[in-house]
């Protein structure tokens, strides 16, 4: 073996072996990884939102999230948190020119760009689909906010002094947040609060990977719209009636 | 050798041996007063125990200086991975009743700053007031 022959064949061997050593820790840094033994597992919440039959002068399903919550709401545009909020808009291409009202929240993607603008994996997506943040470790950068393409992110510029439903922490100043399905409602057999709290019936809520649930057959018979759609982030969130 | 070269050095060795003492000061003080440093002369705050139940989720001696990680562990499996133990912070009011008396004031000796309760709800039964303790500033 010469001198020639002897580099290549070692340089090789390096190669070779620091990436196969470097393989486990790819895949530990991967934060969709669930453990094994998480509850979680096997399930992937969604949401079907029927617009013909939300009315425009409702809000019980926003008042819903912000007592459930402890939303801050400081009648101030500049500083409210709206987990789920609602818009007027008007589809000219369509034959009836009227505002309607669309219910507007954290789309829950399948790859969400939050999660993985995030510099320290505060945000995240659970085992069941729901993207989270660990309120602990924000650090309160606001990438988030400039990457969600729905513009569901919200920053806590002040600190919140209502506190109505005591049995869930609210979030301290400089922290970012959005909607979580009310996981921890979830965790206890509910549904979310905003579905819990709708009484006309537009907001369906149930596990996606199950064929025979509500929303499954929704998605699967109705004709339903996600919001760009052609973006790739796969939301969980569908609309009949946009 | 001369004897006015020797006394040169003697001067130059006791210097450097100053020197030395100064610069090691620091860590030799440290060292005694760890050595010194009982558990018995401690602050009576350490040693309050709740009067409802005497058991606690592990024993005294590692609840009182390594709480902050099983709190941690505790919070990192709930959230990350939906696994939910009967331990809990909101589990821990059940018998420390009193967040001046098991919480603020240990910290407050100690200097270490707690932030749970300006998110986590933990009210004091005297004013009945949740909320932080001091206006916490994040810049």
């Amino acid at each position: 073996m010469d001198r020639r022959d002897f580099l290549k064949k070692s340089g090789a061997a390096i190669a070779g072996a620091s990436g196969a050593l470097s393989l486990p820790l790819l895949t530990a840094c991967d934060p969709n990884v669930a453990r094994p033994d998480s509850p979680l597992a096997g399930r992937k919440w969604g949401m079907v939102i029927d617009l013909n039959k939300c009315k425009s002068d409702c809000t019980a399903c926003l008042d819903a999230c912000r007592e459930e919550n402890n939303v801050a709401f400081h009648n101030d545009k500049r500083w409210d948190i709206h987990w789920i909020r609602k818009v007027n808009i008007r589809n000219k291409e369509s034959e009836d020119d009227v505002e309607k009202p669309v219910i507007l929240l954290c789309n829950h993607c399948e790859n969400p760009p939050c999660a993985q603008v995030c510099p320290v994996q505060a945000t995240y997506k659970r085992a069941d689909g729901i993207v989270v943040v660990d309120h602990h470790r924000c650090i309160g950068c606001r990438y988030c906010m400039v990457a969600c393409p729905y513009n569901a992110r919200f920053f806590n510029y002040r600190e919140n002094e209502e506190w109505p439903n005591t049995e869930y922490p609210k979030r301290s100043h400089g922290v970012a947040e959005s909607c979580h399905f009310c996981a921890h409602l979830l965790d206890q057999g509910r549904r979310p609060a905003c579905v819990e709290a709708c009484e006309a019936g537009a907001l369906h809520f149930g596990n996606l990977d199950d064929p025979e649930s509500e929303v499954s057959e929704l998605v699967a018979n109705a004709p339903v719209k996600r919001i760009r759609d052609d973006w790739g982030t796969e939301p969980k969130v569908y609309y009949m009636g946009l | 050798m001369k004897l006015s070269t020797a006394l040169q050095n003697k001067r130059l060795g006791v210097i450097v041996a100053i020197l030395i003492v100064i610069v090691l000061l620091p860590f030799g003080f440290s060292g005694v007063r760890f050595a010194f440093a009982r558990r018995d002369q401690m602050p009576d705050v350490f040693l309050e125990m709740p009067a409802a139940d005497t058991s606690c989720v592990r024993d005294t001696e590692y609840m009182r200086f390594r709480h902050m990680d099983l709190l941690k562990q505790i919070r990192e499996e709930f959230i990350r991975d939906g696994i939910r133990g009967d331990e809990s912070l909101t589990n821990c009011r059940d018998c420390h009743t009193s967040r001046e008396r098991f919480c603020s004031r240990c910290h407050e000796a100690a200097s270490v700053i707690l932030d749970c309760f300006g998110c986590h709800y933990y009210p004091e039964p005297d004013s009945g007031a949740g909320g932080s303790d001091r206006e916490v500033d994040h810049g």
